[in-house]
């Protein structure tokens, strides 16, 4: 079961020589491998800017490159230490590849670190212009869970709140669309070195699109498990 | 230090495989009866020693109360899990059994890791002898599926055996590893599809093999399956079926623990397995009323029975297919594993819905063990040119208001993995926040499984200041880590986890302790009870041979020889050292090398004597 383990701030030299070291992830002095360096981040990681567009192939190639690495398997024969630090360096390796591989944790996680989103954030509140279909799925969804319940016939039901489902999937690609073109100003900003303001801006927007996807993706959710 | 080996400890056979440091490629070690497979079989005799393996097959029939089979079920459980599994399994759970399961074998109780240390120290054994060396690191495999108390009773029961257990691999990636070394199964990027069904638990895993400069990495892309499914599970329909027929014709029901059931198993096991091989099999059954109960079997009835076993299979199956996001006919290779795949229903099933002939070449008993045992090499080595990423088969979950869970680290995730969570006090002055750590994929946490809970210790401060980071890290081998931080202070806090299910630390220590009392003599000790016993027949062999009338040929100095060499072999045998044992076998054998042959020659004569030439 769990056994407690060691969190150490990462340090500026070397664990072991007392080197400088700060960006590599073996150290120049000595070649142990170093801790990740304070305030680094997934981008830095990858050596990538903090954009939204990522190359996935050149990606998973550096993925691949930094497992050989930094993976515990190249470490069993090392001090306790190493093998700490190892340990520590491929689960952060898989933490980063498995949130910028996926566009929308990618988006999430870029607020977070700039400051926007708090982490598990997920604004549960509908859109103001999506209440009046939201009200007439919940009672579709409470209707068809009366009809289970009594063993009436449900096909009618069904057909509506099938319906409902394709109108909501539909927003949803909406909200996709939205986001990656929102994302492409962001990557614009950054690459014209905008100011924070700007910046600032799009990062609400960001935000905003983040939490009406969430929403709509669990209204689908919900009427996809009621109508298995 | 010792050799390292790799060991596939299964529900039913358990095996030991190494890599042959001249050949490079795996090999499954023998037992003392010549068969590298080690039945999963335990039995505790009245003076307490230890049976394991095929002999304690024998006294499941005979000693049904004190031997226990397929304990690997019970691996890493509550005994409120197993209630479905007592039905059908002659476990005899220790009432007393709180949180750790305890099983009844004669008049001791032991914990289910303490039963599988005795198989995986009959394994070490084996190991050693085969060796002639120390064997005290190994790579075990577990069901992909395995969740983390599973995994941990597993280490544990190695850290009991005494082994160092220097990684859990999971069984399908040890299957795809081994398969690896063989023929590479497609070019880079090829997908390959795992299925394993072995006697008590099914994998599924989806994995992508790349080439790369530097080797060949192994990337699982997800994993699925049933740690409760696999032959027991047919064996267990066929048994019932038979029942049935047996209590409608003679009107005998016996109770499905007792001796009788047992018997009756074992003949329906062997029914199966030549089903897989031709098309009818005749069960012919003696019943205590002294009547035969007879029944021809066919294939397709077979079929007919077991197929929602089949079919269970199929849903994880689809599962795993859906997290790779592939389809099925998007594999480039499917390796079929576990002994229950020679089944031809399962092969056909497998076949169709993957539209591709699927691979059986390697022995699919034996490949599991032998990719545990090229995880081994690899380990000891540092080879660089294999890397095996696996996942976390279920999410990591805490529990949050109203007994939802938040889900931090999803299923198939690539680990080690971690996650990072924030806490904070809700009241002035609150001095604990209670953490409760999960692992499943349903919402509530009443209906995931309970990892751990533990409590954060937090100085007495107004509501909402401390800020405690708790930091949740799977590692490589599937099992959790905890560590918390006070981000006010830096400050390391210590987390005292007791697992849900389990054995702590202190039980380990007791254990550990107890096991020397039970543990064979170690591996020197038998060393010397072997050179001893193989001194003792060369010596009634020398006896023997001097008493001949032949004898009286050899040259009196020889005779000299000999003698001398005969004294010092048994003053060596009064001592415990075996390397000296060893040596004045080896003299005594080099100084009755005449002997031997004036015996041959004159033994030879003999044979010839009344023979003519041509017979010869």
């Amino acid at each position: 079961m769990a056994t407690p383990l060691h969190i150490t701030n990462p340090p500026l030299v070397c664990w072991n020589c007392h080197e400088r070291t700060i960006g590599t992830h073996f150290c120049p002095g000595c070649g142990k491998l170093l801790q990740l360096p304070q305030g680094s981040d997934y981008f830095a990681m990858f050596e990538l800017p903090r954009k939204l567009w990522i190359e996935m192939s050149a990606l998973e190639q550096k993925f691949l490159q930094l497992s050989w690495k930094l993976h515990p398997d190249n470490f069993v024969g090392a001090t306790e230490q190493e093998r700490g630090i190892s340990l520590q360096r491929s689960s952060e390796l898989n933490d980063a590849y498995r949130t910028l591989r996926d566009p929308i944790a990618r988006v999430e996680y870029l607020l977070a670190i700039e400051g926007t989103r708090k982490n598990g954030e997920n604004k549960q509140q509908a859109p103001p212009e999506l209440l009046e279909e939201v009200f007439e799925l919940n009672e579709s969804l409470d209707e068809l869970r009366e009809a289970k319940a009594e063993g009436s016939d449900t096909a009618l039901l069904r057909h509506r709140l099938d319906e409902a489902e394709k109108n909501f999937e539909q927003k949803l690609s909406e909200v996709d669309g939205l986001l990656q073109s929102t994302a492409r100003e962001w990557d614009a900003a950054i690459d014209a070195s905008a100011e924070g303001a700007a910046r600032k801006k799009i990062m609400a927007q960001l935000n905003d699109l983040l939490n009406r996807r969430s929403y709509i993706r669990n209204l689908v959710v919900n009427v996809q498990k009621e109508l298995l | 230090m010792g050799k390292i080996v790799g060991i596939d400890l299964g529900t039913t056979n358990s095996l030991v495989a190494y890599v042959d440091a001249q050949t490079g490629e795996p090999k499954c070690i023998p037992g003392p009866s010549g068969s590298t497979l080690c039945p999963s079989i335990v039995s505790i005799d009245p003076d307490g020693s230890i049976i394991v393996g095929e002999p304690a097959r024998r006294r499941l029939l005979t000693q049904p109360e004190r031997s226990i089979y397929s304990v690997k079920r019970l691996m890493g459980r509550g005994p409120s899990d197993v209630q479905s599994e007592l039905k059908l399994f002659p476990f005899r759970i220790d009432p007393a059994s709180k949180n750790m399961i305890r099983v009844q074998l004669g008049d001791k109780v032991f914990t289910p890791p303490e039963i599988s240390s005795f198989i995986l120290r009959e394994l070490k054994n084996w190991a050693e002898s085969y060796f002639g060396e120390t064997v005290d690191r190994a790579v075990i495999t577990v069901p992909a599926y395995f969740n983390d108390a599973q995994r941990q009773a597993t280490k544990d029961a190695g850290k009991l055996a005494g082994l160092e257990v220097l990684r859990l691999v999971n069984e399908p990636t040890a299957a795809a590893l081994a398969y690896g070394l063989h023929e590479k199964p497609a070019a880079a990027g090829g997908k390959v599809a795992v299925y394993d069904l072995g006697g008590g638990t099914f994998d599924i895993s989806v994995l992508k093999l790349i080439s790369t400069g530097e080797g060949d990495i192994y990337q699982v892309l997800s994993t699925n399956g049933d740690t409760h499914l696999g032959g027991d599970d047919i064996d267990n329909l066929l048994q019932a079926f038979v029942h049935e027929q047996i209590l409608q014709h003679d009107q005998i029901d016996f109770s499905p623990h007792g001796e009788l059931a047992q018997e009756l198993r074992k003949a329906l096991i062997g029914i199966k397995h030549q089903l897989s091989e031709t098309t009818t099999a005749t069960l012919r059954f003696p019943l205590p009323n002294g009547d035969v109960f007879a029944r021809e079997f066919t294939r397709g009835e077979l079929e007919a029975l077991i197929r929602p076993v089949v079919d269970r299979t199929m849903a994880p199956v689809k599962l795993a297919l859906a997290d790779a996001q592939l389809k099925p006919n998007g594999l480039d290779e499917v390796v079929l594993v576990g002994g229950t795949t020679r089944t031809p229903l399962i092969r056909r099933t497998v076949q169709e819905f993957f539209d591709r002939k699927p691979h059986t070449e390697l022995n699919p008993d034996e490949v599991v063990a032998l990719g545990a045992a090229v995880q081994a090499n690899i380990l000891d080595q540092g080879v660089k040119n294999m890397l095996l990423l696996d996942v976390t088969p279920l999410s990591l979950g805490i529990e949050t208001y109203g007994g939802a869970v938040a889900k931090v680290i999803p299923r198939n995730s690539t680990i080690p993995a971690s996650a990072q969570e924030l806490y904070t006090t809700g009241v002035d002055n609150q001095t604990g926040i209670d953490i409760h750590v999960l692992q499943g994929e349903r919402e509530l946490a009443k209906d995931c499984r309970s990892l751990a809970r533990f409590t954060l210790r937090v100085p007495p401060a107004p509501a909402g200041l401390p800020r405690i980071e708790v930091k949740f890290l799977i590692d490589a081998n599937g099992i959790l880590q905890v560590a918390a931080k006070d981000l006010r202070t830096s400050e390391q806090h210590t987390i005292e986890v007791q697992p849900s299910y389990g054995l702590n630390d202190t039980d380990i220590e007791r254990m550990l302790e107890e096991s020397i009392e039970y543990a064979e003599q170690d591996f020197a000790e038998r060393q010397v009870i072997e050179a001893r016993t193989e001194a003792e027949s060369i010596l009634i062999a020398t006896a023997k041979a001097l008493a001949n009338s032949q004898a009286a040929q050899l040259p009196a100095a020889e005779r000299q020889n000999v003698d001398a060499s005969v004294v010092a072999l048994r003053e060596a045998m009064k001592g415990s050292d075996y390397k000296l044992i060893r040596q004045q076998i080896d003299e005594l054998n080099r100084a009755t090398e005449h002997l031997a042959e004036l015996l041959m020659t004159t033994a030879v004569q003999t044979a010839l004597e009344g023979k003519r030439l041509a017979e010869v």
